[in-house]
């Protein structure tokens, strides 16, 4: 049904007589060619638009955009923020790409990230007489295990009631970030903070910094190796089997024997745990607390980057870079040349639509 | 009426129609005859406008037709009828004329037209309820509401694109009375069929297109089936498939009062038959008669509400896809593009489909790479796939080599017994020729197979045994020899009488 | 009892109130899935509808201008997205998702970029109620149903002539026909592509008067994603309505009812959070959405894109 699965292997044959060597790594660089060059296409072609939006408010955009690259790169205070704000797109973003894969459109890795937040927090805060070396990694695995649950209610009302996904994912984004302010003005809050926010936690807790005395934290290991066992998950095990035959044709996998309610209830739960993951990163890596809407804008980035992915696991590192410096920089552009952040939603929503809409042209010649 | 010279089309490096002249007059029927591929279709697209001509010029009632799309193609007087119904299935039969009525203004009139398909239903012997949902129509219903809405929408040229495949025998009857009433009025019908008997019937003039182009054109009064029929094909007909009387072996599959309920109703009447080793049940039928649901039910796709499935000695009523597969059941179903196949996946993927979950091809969950390698290269030699290397696309295959993908895959693995559902549905002669072999080499090793077709012909070639399935029920098998051609096309038709589904 | 019946009353009109703008994005969607999109991007085309209306009215002054522009800023918003989705084939969901952020991200971008770096504080005057004669006088029903800004009604007589629009004429036939067999309706002589494309244009100047009432009319100034997912609860509300315009009404009117409850439930003093009360629009969708799903009958070609082969 939907253009987006579709996207698997290689689509154009060699020429007769000429059988390459078949092993994965030919078969990946070539479906990474091809979502190279759609991404690098999507993204300029974004980038162009909204220059001309730059124009009209009256600004250079040349300048703007030599601000936002300066944002992005120009210390190393400010890759290392770029790294770290990529951290969760990263790890939200290849459960999104999983479940896409699977033609399971989950779009709730904002509450998903949500509830992963409250549950890390939780366990940092739970008081538990445990060093620090185990409260920490336990508050992760919290993290993962609520995001993994909330994802869950979705498959489960999904699959048992015949609900779309998306509402149900949909609808559970608005609780979950909801339910982020009912614990911060119940009993995770802080007494006393003008802000809704939870106390501080213990500094045991704390994700260890990667470089002693920066602020990049070991989030990204996390995201680097996610992405490297999602990569090897989805190409190389029966599960990553299962998903692209689910993705390709339902009438496909149920004619193989796959069961569509279990095999959607474990990649919904893995992308779950991944978003879950990304919250209790979000909280124990940058914030030391849990914060109203932290978690804003996360899903939907989550969601670009799997689609300027070309839904590749492997792919969704350098997206997510992307989107995560992209942010950075745009920080720094207000700043310096006053041109509004809030371009990047511009340039994201542009990107996707044109990878969208580059997907969906190319499902028609492979029918035709 | 209808003036078509040198027409001409390409699909790519395909020429569907090389120059191809055709004509008919008012108050005529033409048959145009042909096999699968041989331009029919094609030739009838362009003169509906559904896919432009690269060369060549149509002259309708005198007006020369270019350029145009099915819009233009009916205002002018032409309706065409699809092999695949082109109705809204949720709505009404009114809902569904209205749909095209051209005439009318804004607002609709459901009344008015109701009536006026009462009338032309009259006129022509149609019976049709204006007020049915096309969903609760049978396929041969469904047909005559496609011909009322292109008689209503003033078509003076009906185009019938194989009309009779999947009619009963006595539907046939119906169709071809409507014909010839049709034609009465004065209006002409171009009869697209392969089937030689229905179009000497019917037709005064028959066309004959082989390989894109006209082989021949002839009067049907003094034409012969053998004639037609050397001119369709080109050469003779080849020789029938050879086949060594079946060795009776032990029993591998006995299906015991299997029924299946769904939404409460009967899709499976209770269902009682035996499989004995080099085998082949040949099961004919209309489409839609249960044939999907008793398949699936054989594969495992769907479990049946009572009765028991027993394979090889073993209880499989309520075992998965997986294990019958691991018993030795294999299954070609109906639907190639989106079930047999992932055709966006690759052909070394695809022939790994059924068991990529066991050793050798994985191991505790990890895919084997080497040993699907392995199995690629080994069946596109055994089963002589035509494809660019085992990484490519299976979509990028053609129609035969697809159903040679799963041919590999399911009679690759030596099953005891395979279950094929219209194997041979679309393909052209050559790759229908190698499935058939391939099913009777499978038989001659020992295998037994299920063999479900809505064709005749195909049945009553490889049945050992032949059965007939109807409205949820299958016919008492009878022996090939004992077969009485007469006596299936009544069963086919639904006469209740000839069933004993139970008797078995 | 009196005190009751004045509570009461006060509910009924919040209700209708907080339905209108819903019913107006809905009976946009509406069309939109009715002809075979799915309509997630009502969401955006609300907000633009909300930007641009509220833009046009405070820079010239005219509340009238102002829903007008709202309703183009809409049709452009979903010429984007029917382009993208009946012509490029572009996953309807995911861009419908897509086109929200980028319409976010652009108001907001313009808001601050078109006033010289810093967003306006837009105050409007929402229009006044618009008592209709005689019927207003009725007794409780006459305030409740009959007091209201002129918008409010418009909303609902809305209803009626999209209703007949569906139900009796060509067009619409046509357009439920492309929802359900493009195949069909495509072989009947119509382009399903550009039917498609019109439904979601149509359907987004509807969703952009939605957004428009909620800016105009109810809040009287324009913020950053004002919309805050009142697109995803009128696509509910479709949902829960069975694809039928008056359905689609039904199911705004639930949610209404369900915000005006958790708005006033503060004052009234009860024991549950403000927060637990905001979830209680979304929860009820979901548990609306389970409870009919099964046996709900959608577009039978909703989602799939048309191929002329």
């Amino acid at each position: 049904m939907s253009s987006l699965s579709g996207v698997d292997a290689p689509n154009n044959g060699l020429p007769p007589g000429k059988v390459a060597a078949f092993n994965t790594a030919d078969l990946l660089r070539r479906a990474l060619a091809g979502t190279a060059t759609r991404a690098i296409l999507a993204v300029a072609l974004a980038l162009l638009i909204t220059a001309i939006l730059i124009l009209i408010a009256g600004k250079n955009p040349l300048l703007a955009y030599a601000a936002l690259l300066k944002g992005a790169f120009g210390s190393l205070d400010r890759i290392i923020f770029g790294l770290n704000k990529s951290t969760p797109y990263i790890l939200a973003g290849l459960g999104v790409a999983l479940c896409f894969r699977a033609n399971v459109i989950n779009i709730g890795a904002e509450g998903q990230i949500a509830v992963g937040g409250i549950g890390a927090t939780a366990v940092a805060l739970s008081g538990l007489a445990l060093p620090g070396f185990l409260l920490m990694p336990m508050a992760l695995v919290a993290g993962a295990a609520c995001g993994a649950l909330w994802a869950g209610v979705a498959a489960f009302i999904s699959l048992k009631r015949g609900v779309h996904e998306v509402l149900c994912t949909l609808l559970l984004n608005f609780v979950g970030v909801l339910l982020v302010s009912e614990v911060l003005h119940g009993r995770l809050g802080e007494q006393g903070a003008g802000f809704p926010q939870s106390p501080l936690l213990p500094r045991t807790t704390w994700l260890p910094k990667l470089v002693a005395g920066t602020d990049l934290h070991i989030g990204i290991v996390l995201a680097v190796g996610a992405a490297l066992a999602c990569h090897i998950l989805f190409w190389r095990t029966t599960f990553g089997f299962r998903l692209r035959i689910m993705g390709a044709s339902r009438n496909a996998a149920r004619y193989v024997g796959i069961s569509n309610m279990r095999q959607t209830m474990r990649v919904m739960l893995l992308a779950g745990g991944l978003a879950g993951l990304a919250g209790g990163v979000e909280v124990l890596g940058v914030h030391y607390r849990l914060i109203e809407g932290f978690s804003a804008g996360f899903g939907f980035n989550a969601v670009g980057v799997a689609l300027l992915a070309s839904l590749n696991p492997m792919a969704v590192l350098p997206a997510g870079l992307f989107i995560g410096f992209l942010e950075a920089g745009a920080l720094a552009m207000q700043r310096e040349v006053g041109v509004p952040s809030s371009l990047v939603f511009v340039i994201q929503g542009l990107t996707m639509v044109f990878v969208l809409c580059a997907l969906g042209l190319r499902g028609e010649r492979s029918k035709v | 009426m209808l003036e078509m010279r040198g027409i001409r089309k390409a699909y790519g490096a395909v020429q569907a129609n090389s120059g191809i002249d055709l004509d008919v007059a008012a108050g005529q029927i033409v048959g145009l005859l042909g096999e699968n591929g041989s331009g029919k279709s094609t030739l009838m697209k362009l003169l509906f406008g559904v896919v432009s001509a690269d060369a060549g010029s149509i002259l309708f009632k005198g007006q020369p037709l270019t350029g145009h799309g099915p819009a233009q193609a009916m205002a002018a007087g032409l309706g065409m009828i699809h092999q695949h119904f082109t109705l809204v299935e949720a709505m009404s039969v009114t809902e569904n004329v209205m749909l095209g009525a051209p005439d009318a203004g804004p607002w609709l009139s459901p009344r008015a037209m109701a009536q006026r398909i009462v009338e032309e239903s009259a006129k022509y012997g149609l019976d049709i309820d204006p007020d049915a949902i096309v969903d609760d129509l049978p396929h041969g219903r469904r047909q005559r509401v496609e011909i009322v809405k292109a008689i209503l929408r003033g078509a003076d040229l009906l185009i019938l694109d194989e009309p009779t495949s999947n009619l009963s025998p006595s539907e046939v009857d119906g169709l071809l009375a409507i014909m010839a009433r049709l034609r009465d009025q004065g209006r002409a019908i171009v009869f697209i069929s392969h089937k030689l008997d229905e179009v000497l019937a019917i037709c005064s003039d028959i066309v004959v297109l082989r390989d894109g182009a006209v082989a021949g054109t002839c009067k049907a009064e003094g034409a012969t089936r053998e004639g037609l029929a050397k001119m369709m094909v080109g050469r003779d007909m080849p020789p029938p498939v050879a086949r060594a009387p079946s060795a009776a072996g032990r029993n591998v599959l006995h299906v015991g009062q299997m029924a299946l309920v769904e939404d409460g109703i009967e899709r499976l009447a209770p269902i009682t038959f035996s499989l004995r080793a080099g085998e082949i049940l040949a099961i004919a039928g209309i489409d839609g008669n249960g044939q999907t649901e008793l398949a699936e039910c054989l594969a495992g796709l769907r479990l049946p509400t009572a009765g028991g499935i027993d394979l090889d000695g073993h209880d499989v009523t309520l075992a998965g896809v997986g294990e019958r597969t691991m018993r030795g059941l294999a299954y070609i179903p109906v639907d190639r593009a989106m079930t047999s196949l992932v055709t966006g996946m690759s052909v070394s993927d695809n022939l790994a489909l059924r068991d990529f979950d066991r050793p050798p091809l994985s191991r505790r969950g990890w895919l084997e790479r080497g040993s699907f390698a392995v199995r690629a290269s080994e069946m596109s030699q055994r089963f002589a796939i035509k494809m660019a290397g085992p990484h490519v696309a299976a979509r990028t295959l053609s129609g035969g080599n697809q159903q040679k993908i799963v041919l590999a895959r399911e009679i690759g693995r030596h099953p005891l017994v395979l279950i094929a559902h219209q194997p041979v549905w679309g393909l052209d002669p050559g790759a229908t020729r190698f499935v058939i072999d391939q099913i009777l080499a499978l038989r001659a090793a020992g295998g037994a197979v299920v063999y479900i077709s809505s064709s005749l012909e195909e049945v009553m070639t490889l049945g050992d045994r032949i059965a007939v399935m109807q409205g949820g029920r299958l016919s008492m098998p009878v022996d090939r020899e004992m077969a009485d051609l007469t006596q299936i096309g009544l069963l086919m038709a639904g006469d209740v009488g000839a069933i004993h589904s139970d008797a078995a | 009892m009196s005190m009751d019946i004045a509570a009461m009353a006060d509910l009924a009109t919040a209700t209708i109130r907080i339905a209108t703008p819903l019913l107006f994005a809905a009976l946009g969607g509406l069309l939109s899935e009715k002809a075979g999109t799915f309509a997630v991007g009502i969401e955006g085309m609300m907000l633009a509808g909300a930007f641009s209306g509220a833009i046009s009215a405070f820079v010239f002054g005219n509340v009238a201008l102002g829903f007008a522009l709202a309703a183009l800023g809409g049709a452009v918003t979903g010429s984007l997205l029917a382009f993208a989705t009946a012509r490029c084939r572009a996953d309807q969901m995911v861009t419908g998702l897509a086109v929200n952020v980028l319409v976010l991200g652009l108001s907001s971008f313009l808001l601050r970029g078109l006033f010289g770096g810093r967003a306006p504080v837009i105050r409007l005057t929402p229009p006044a109620a618009w008592p209709s004669p005689w019927l207003s006088d009725l007794p409780v029903l006459g305030p409740v149903l009959f007091r209201q800004p002129a918008i409010v009604y418009l909303a609902f007589l809305l209803v009626v002539p999209v209703a007949l629009f569906l139900a009796k004429t060509r067009a619409g036939l046509i357009l439920r026909a492309v929802g359900e067999n493009p195949e069909a309706a495509f072989a009947a002589g119509s382009d399903p592509v550009r039917i498609r494309m019109r439904a979601i244009i149509a359907g987004g100047a509807l969703a952009g008067l939605g957004g428009a009432v909620l800016a105009l009319q109810e809040v009287g100034s324009f913020t950053d994603g004002m919309t805050n997912g009142r697109g995803f609860i009128a696509l509910a509300a479709i949902l829960v309505g069975r694809w039928t315009p008056v359905g689609a009404m039904a199911g705004c009117l639930i949610f209404g009812f369900v915000t005006a409850l958790e708005l006033r439930a503060q004052s009234w003093g009860l024991p549950v959070s403000s927060y637990v009360m905001q979830m209680m629009p979304y929860c009820l969708a979901l548990a609306l959405l389970a409870g009919i799903s099964r046996s709900a009958r959608l577009p039978a070609s909703i989602g799939i894109p048309f191929i002329r082969h």
